[in-house]
């Protein structure tokens, strides 16, 4: 118990205290410490944790696939990538260079012809990068394979000494110009990159399902609800600008008569409302030419702008300060070691 | 007011004066205003922490998600399917990601007194150890430790739209009858909340992330907004010292609400030019 | 009539699989038959051109590239604006990166600006690549760059760098420019960097971050924000550098079309359903 709640419990607190104060208290020490080393400290703890984490995967993805559980398939294809992101980060650097040396003088042109012709580049500019024939010359282009790199130097053998290397190893996984051709790097670019991109997509379909299934008209607040969302789906986006701003005026009209309605019980009068409202509006449109954004303060953009810059950031500051609060005390508690249900204690 | 009150703003103007007086040579000069809001939120909550503990009754009124995790739980046993608790995408070093597990500790305890299947998926390896400890500690206190085992907490990835791929396919292919999303959530909330709708299941959400809340209340059953999600722990628990420093939270966000009106009266005083004191430069930390 | 009230009904409890597919159109024509539409600049957007505006030429700029390959396609083309308009304007470009994979987002852009403006590196630009510690950088940023920082991602040693010279912390540059889809990012650039420093800063972030950056943007503490694509396609228009952002407007456009025409129709659908239920109740 001792090892498992007092000792954690003590750290908690002793360091938690450290760094509130820490940040009042003038002295480089602890300054650093709060500044860095705390938060080193976690990140090695979680580098080092991301063993567990892979070793787990791993093994329930193997048990899966040796008892045969349902969709034992799709388990393969964690296992395959799990192998396959290890091997070309630790063992497979690909992003292999040539370079030759000591090109026969007078051959220097029809070998960079060929090297144009294999790496893009225009044969002037090889040929005053090859100012002297006796250096070294680094090919543009870098190879994922051995293999690949090695049937070209073979054929450029004829003009000159080719030697292959590879990148250092650490800078494959960089992304720096030059070390593109790493299997590290296909691998981000033409699987990780769409497959990230592909499920964030995802998320314009979702709104569109949720926002279909939950802007109804129930009551008063689903109802300003649906109004903001369509203002701001409309409004923020250059179509907005089409739609005329003396028709909405009508519309906002409408919704005023439909919200009244309850209350007036002669229904010429709710009629008369409406009529003269959209009327009013109908002529603005007229004298102004149609002017989609006239008048201003009806027109989609300028709604959108007043809606995101006075009730949500109204509301988004209320919710942020009671989230800032509930950190806050939650920290305190944990601080002060009240809170202790994060050691497993209820 | 009460002696013990009285002697909290004794301690609290004390170490104010001590703080103000080694400012410069002890302590950092420009945090004057930090420190003292430091030591007022925490000499009120520590104040009202101790009145609870002295027995004074504090009320919270019901959360409804809070309420509604015993009934999740239930309904996934009764159809004989599993819960997933989702601990949200960040590790142990954010305060929300604590919060979850603390919930996971209750509905862990649901779980193994309801005997339903429990699955938790996670995107961060420490989050696993600790979620591992807080339902092995939870199964335990139900009386059902038979139940637990290791991996009913397991790891998916650290990438954000590959574990929201990782919990969409979990929920496709194991349908469970609740899904509980509480912690730190990014964009994937939509994905996994509308995922968990298409399926059927009884969703309850809790997360402090602000951008994220209008998802979850769109696609969730029960919603836990911000500060409901914190005080989890204490309505859970019951416990008085933390039922006593969510009222002393309570104050701290008065007093918040008083300076407030006091910063804006007196800024709209200086703008006027009716007197001379900027209110903003005041309390502006550099 | 009560037939084809029956079948819009019907219809209401539509498959959100056929949404999806309406959506996915609405969104794939337009890419593949472009329609131009104009682009009007939003206050926010224009503040934040404004601000970059105002920077005297050779101002020192700190771009932070806090986003990955997820959220690329609403983020880059608000790199590419904002690092067309810094180098045509003539200042110096510092990039960062909070995310491991940021670091392969700024390359990207930044060798694109490279061979546009013809930038010589170290000179008009530098990059410094990732460091872990999420806002442990920010706030290594603010106080000793070069003990963070001790080299560039193509290992040059910082001290070789003639563009850090006199580069030592937070307070040493002009501006910050934050590119952020998430944590860390603007926030805690705001929070333990420019605010407390006092180094004005500037945003582009997702649409969906834009409620919790909005507060600091409106406090001041943000000068503008680019928000999502819309942002980008309105800073391209500013920048008077049509880009990707531009191109992909109508898509949008089109896109948030169809789901408020989803919206009208489903609660078209509502209304009449619960009109049906009320009536088969009283006829009960």
């Amino acid at each position: 118990m001792l090892m498992k709640r007092q000792i954690p419990l003590l750290i908690v607190i002793v360091v938690g205290l450290i760094t509130l104060f820490g940040h009042f208290i003038a002295n480089e020490g602890v300054q650093n410490f709060v500044d860095n080393d705390s938060t080193q400290w976690y990140d090695i703890i979680a580098s080092f944790a991301i063993f567990l984490g892979g070793l787990n995967l791993l093994k329930l993805q193997l048990l899966k696939i040796y008892k045969k559980q349902k969709n034992w398939q799709y388990s393969i294809l964690a296992v395959v990538g799990f192998f396959f992101a290890i091997t070309v980060g630790f063992f497979f650097r690909g992003a292999n260079t040539i370079s030759v040396t000591g090109i026969n003088a007078e051959k220097v042109e029809q070998a960079a012809e060929m090297i144009a012709e294999e790496t893009g580049e225009s044969t002037s500019s090889i040929l005053s990068s090859i100012s002297d024939p006796s250096a070294d010359y680094e090919l543009q282009k870098i190879y994922k394979t051995h293999g690949g790199a090695e049937d070209f130097s073979q054929k450029l053998e004829a003009y000159g000494e080719t030697q292959i290397e590879p990148i250092e190893w650490g800078a494959h996984l960089s992304a720096t110009r030059g070390e593109t051709g790493s299997l590290f790097n296909w691998m981000f670019v033409y699987i990780f990159t769409p497959l990230s991109a592909t499920m964030f997509a995802l998320l314009a379909f979702f709104v569109a399902s949720a926002s279909y299934r939950a802007f109804r008209i129930r009551n008063f607040e689903a109802t300003l609800l649906l109004v903001a969302g369509i203002i701001l789906m409309l409004g923020r986006v250059p179509i907005g600008e089409y739609i005329p701003a003396w028709l909405i005026g009508v519309f906002f009209v409408m919704g005023l008569g439909a919200l009244l309605a309850p209350f007036i019980k002669n229904r010429k009068i709710t009629l008369g409302i409406v009529a003269i409202g959209s009327l009013i509006f109908l002529i603005i449109g007229f004298t102004n030419g149609w002017n989609p954004a006239i008048p201003g303060f009806f027109h989609l953009p300028v709604m959108q702008e007043w809606i995101f810059q006075v009730p949500t950031t109204a509301g988004a500051r209320a919710i942020m300060i009671g989230i800032g609060l509930g950190i806050v005390g939650t920290s305190f508690r944990i601080i002060i070691g009240i809170e202790r249900s994060f050691l497993g204690e209820q | 007011m009460n002696k013990n009150a009285l002697i909290m703003i004794g301690i609290g103007l004390v170490v104010i004066i001590l703080y103000l007086l080694g400012v410069g040579s002890l302590f950092r000069e420009g945090n004057e205003p930090m420190f003292v809001a430091v030591i007022v939120v925490s000499l009120t909550i520590l104040y009202y922490t101790n009145r609870a503990k002295r027995g004074e009754e504090i009320y919270l009124r019901p959360i409804a998600g809070l309420v509604a995790l015993e009934e999740a739980v239930g309904r996934a046993t009764e159809m004989g399917k599993s819960v997933l608790f989702v601990p949200g995408i960040q590790d142990m070093d954010q305060v929300e990601t604590v919060c979850g597990l603390v919930i996971l500790g209750y509905v862990a305890s649901m779980t193994a007194k309801y005997e339903a299947g429990l699955n938790v998926p996670v995107a961060r390896s420490i989050v696993m150890e600790a979620a591992r400890e807080t339902c092995k500690e939870s199964y335990l206190k139900a009386g059902r430790p038979d139940q637990y085992y290791d991996d009913m907490v397991h790891y998916l990835t650290d990438d954000q739209f590959a574990y929201a791929a990782g919990v969409n396919g979990i929920m496709i292919r194991e349908k469970p009858a609740a899904c509980f999303y509480q912690g730190k959530f990014y964009a994937e909330s939509l994905i996994l909340a509308e995922t968990g709708n298409s399926i059927g299941a009884i969703q309850i959400a809790g997360t402090g992330s602000p951008a994220q809340i209008p998802f979850f209340v769109t696609a969730c059953d029960y919603t836990l907004i911000g500060e409901e999600f914190f005080t989890a722990s204490a309505y859970l628990s019951k416990k008085p010292e933390l039922l006593g420093s969510i009222k002393g939270q309570d104050i701290v966000k008065l007093i918040g609400m008083v300076l407030m009106i006091l910063v804006f009266a007196l800024n709209g005083f200086n703008q006027a030019g009716w007197i001379d004191f900027d209110i903003t430069e005041f309390i502006t930390s550099r | 009539m009560k037939q084809f009230l029956n079948i819009i009904i019907k219809l209401g409890s539509i498959d959100r699989r056929y949404i999806f597919i309406l959506v996915g159109l609405s969104v794939l024509i337009p890419l593949i038959r472009p329609i131009d539409i104009p682009i009007r600049a939003t206050s926010q957007s224009q503040d934040v051109f404004n601000a970059l505006d105002a920077l005297t030429p050779n101002s020192k700029v700190l771009v932070s590239f806090e986003y990955g390959p997820s959220t690329k396609p609403e983020i880059h083309p608000m790199s590419m604006g904002i690092l067309r308009k810094l180098f045509s304007d003539g200042h110096k470009v510092y990039a960062t990166a909070l995310w491991p994979d940021g670091i392969f987002m700024s390359v990207e852009a930044l060798n694109q600006t490279e061979e546009e403006f013809s930038l010589e590196y170290g000179v008009d630009y530098v990059n410094l690549g990732f460091r872990p510690g999420n806002e442990a950088v920010v706030k290594g940023v603010a106080a000793d760059i070069r003990t963070l920082y001790t080299s560039d991602t193509r290992g040059n040693h910082i001290d070789d760098i003639s563009m850090m010279d006199g580069i030592n912390n937070i307070n040493d540059f002009d501006f910050v420019f934050s590119l952020s889809a998430g944590y860390p990012g603007t926030k805690e650039w705001v929070q333990y960097a420019c605010d407390p420093h006092d180094i004005p800063m500037s945003t582009g972030c997702t649409s969906i971050q834009v409620t919790e950056v909005l507060p600091y943007v409106e406090a001041g503490q943000v000068k503008g924000i680019l928000a999502g694509m819309p942002g980008a396609a309105e800073f391209e228009k500013l920048v008077n550098i049509p880009g990707e952002a531009t191109g992909m407007m109508a898509a949008q456009s089109f896109a948030h079309l169809v789901i408020v025409a989803f919206i009208i129709f489903g609660n078209i659908t509502y209304f009449l359903k619960r009109r049906s239920d009320k009536k088969n109740l009283g006829e009960k």
